[in-house]
């Protein structure tokens, strides 16, 4: 009860938030975004018609009239039809985040964990030549670049002029082996691009923890090495990492499915966005930048209650 | 503090006043791997100084009759589909990458300076609310989306590239300086300060922001290495740079070319841009260790 209560009290704080992501997003991309009445409208056109489009469009209403639909649009999930299909953005999300998910999800976890078990072997043996292979390792991890990453493995595992296993493009799943056939790639790209971040962040987290004293009476005592680590030293550390994982969700999913999806020819959410970045198309980043921030202020919340799920010390004040 | 060490009673002189600078510094030229680091990162400057004064890098832009050349003595990484040297472009594209990693550096490590200070010098009451919620909202808008939609409102203007980058990196500088501010507002120099009555302006800009000054050195190298990451990104995506070549635009051309064989585009700029970021992200490591009181040795 107490837990429903904090998390009540939590969403109504992050009102403010969603308030001003939506209005900064209102601001740059409708009001001060591209007027879209000449791309509307055929060569020449009355000025009844110049008027009677931009009534449609609403141009012709008060600023704060404009937020104001523009809110409604999203507590409704309603945000009409896209400018180059037609379509209507609700069904083009929930056609596409879906597969968004499935692209990046399996990345983002083995990315985390392999941070993680990185992170405690460094963490163990602290200082020696191990650790600091790994943390070299991850330096040279975060000084390459996420598209270099991208069209790397994409020449090495999927074209001719390396492994050639894979796909090079597109996403046709139909069953268990499309889906690994397809997946792989990806996979691996997001796995390389995150790793050497995370285990630097993790590692961060396991040598605080490693300093406590009650790691050294466990080591004083021989606990062994994998029961230290995972019982004294991850379960203790599962605050801070547990924040970075959720905080994360929200910027994988849209971000990294956006250059992956842009460069392999996937028809997910971030194919989508790219495609109405470089075209213009205003309903669908509306849509795509509102919902993002809704979703992230809701993790925002969700991480906070989850907190106290995990570490009974946090106080629900 | 000298007052004490100059009594009589004084044992062995100390040879100089050790400062957290002088240490620092001595510490960073220990450091090997850091002055290596450094000692590229300089490489790296003097060849942008160098295309900024038009000693090298000028035929950049110019068209010859061979296409996707292969290296030679005359085009050293060979050519690309367009025939332009791609060596010459690697090198004109160093200029772009310091001028975008210095300009969104130092702008936004300022505002993050000031409005962390701001912020933690006012710490619970509106000041601080207000820039907590701004901070909040930019943290929660999809950072290429956001240089989207500024790029929609500053349509054909060149720098939209670099008012988005600014306008989002400054909340992790001002978070940490806002936490230091904090804690440097219980020293007693503040608390001196306010009894003498010194302005809360000039208490600010005179007694805390120079206080948090390694804070900063080290935000900013950060910063100079998330710029020149995302604006590869953002080239790729066409919201990045509008006129002249970066190492995002060549990779961006170069996605065309590698599905037919030929990497010297990719290659070349994957590994300027590699070399960079690598020697950079060490400068900033040896940097912040070297700043570290706590650390020592």
């Amino acid at each position: 009860m107490d837990t429903l209560q904090y998390a009540l009290r939590k969403l109504v704080t992050g009102i403010p938030l969603v308030l001003g992501v939506t209005f900064i997003s209102f601001v740059l991309m409708v009001y001060f975004g591209p007027d879209k009445t000449y791309d509307l409208i055929g060569k020449n056109a009355t000025p009844e018609q110049i008027a009677e489009i931009r009534a449609d469009l609403g141009y012709d209403q008060p600023f704060f009239v404009r937020y104001g639909d523009y809110l409604r649009e999203l507590v409704t999930l309603d945000f009409g039809y896209s400018d180059s299909t037609g379509e209507r953005v609700s069904r083009i999300l929930a056609r596409t985040i879906p597969i968004s998910l499935a692209l990046t999800l399996p990345g983002f976890i083995l990315g985390n964990a392999l941070g993680v078990l990185l992170a405690l072997i460094a963490g163990f043996f602290r200082g020696g030549l191990i650790d600091r292979a790994i943390m070299a390792g991850a330096v040279v991890g975060m000084s390459i670049s996420f598209l270099i990453i991208i069209i790397g493995f994409q020449v090495l595992l999927s074209s001719s002029y390396g492994l050639n296993y894979f796909p090079v493009r597109g996403w046709e799943v139909y069953s268990l082996g499309d889906y690994l056939y397809y997946v792989t790639v990806p996979t691996l790209a997001i796995v390389f691009v995150s790793l050497g971040y995370n285990t630097r962040f993790y590692r961060a987290v396991v040598v605080e923890e490693m300093n406590r004293d009650h790691v050294r009476t466990a080591r004083a005592f021989g606990t062994p090495p994998a029961k230290l680590l995972f019982r004294n030293v991850l379960r203790n550390a599962a605050i801070p990492i547990m924040t970075r994982i959720m905080f994360s969700i929200p910027l994988v999913v849209i971000s990294g499915s956006l250059l992956i999806e842009s460069y392999f020819g996937i028809p997910g959410v971030g194919k989508v966005t790219y495609d109405a970045i470089t075209t213009g198309d205003q309903p669908i980043l509306k849509a795509v930048v509102g919902a993002t921030a809704v979703l992230f202020v809701l993790t925002l919340i969700a991480t906070d209650v989850m907190y106290k799920v995990i570490d009974p010390r946090v106080s629900l004040k | 503090m000298n007052a004490t060490t100059t009594t009589e009673a004084a044992p062995a002189p100390r040879k100089q006043s050790e400062s957290l600078w002088s240490k620092a510094v001595g510490k960073f030229l220990r450091d090997r791997w850091g002055m290596a680091s450094l000692l590229v990162v300089l490489v790296y400057l003097g060849i942008a100084l160098g295309v900024w004064a038009g000693l090298w890098g000028t035929d950049w832009n110019t068209l010859t009759p061979t296409i996707n050349a292969e290296a030679s003595a005359e085009h050293w990484f060979g050519t690309n589909r367009n025939g332009q040297d791609i060596f010459e472009r690697a090198i004109f594209s160093t200029k772009t990458a310091f001028e975008i990693g210095l300009v969104v550096a130092i702008l936004s490590t300022i505002l993050g300076a000031v409005m962390g200070a701001i912020s933690g010098f006012f710490a619970g009451r509106w000041p601080d609310e207000i820039i907590l919620w701004l901070k909040g909202v930019l943290d929660s808008i999809p950072f290429y989306l956001f240089v989207a939609a500024v790029a929609f409102a500053l349509q054909g203007y060149a720098f939209s590239m670099h008012v988005a980058m600014v306008a989002t990196f400054w909340t992790t500088t001002a978070r940490l300086v806002r936490a230091e501010v904090i804690r440097l507002k219980g020293f007693e120099f503040v608390e001196a300060a306010h009894a003498l009555g010194v302005p809360e302006l000039r208490i600010i800009s005179r007694h805390i922001i120079p206080n948090t000054t390694h804070i900063l050195l080290v935000q900013a190298t950060i910063t100079f290495v998330s710029a020149i990451k995302s604006e590869v990104i953002l080239s790729f995506l066409g919201l990045g740079v509008k006129n002249g070549v970066s190492w995002g635009l060549m990779i961006s051309e170069s996605t065309n070319e590698v599905t037919t064989g030929f990497f010297n585009n990719f290659l070349a700029a994957s590994a300027f841009l590699f070399v960079l970021v690598m020697a950079f992200n060490m400068f900033s490591d040896a940097l912040q260790d070297a700043l570290d009181p706590k650390k020592t040795g």
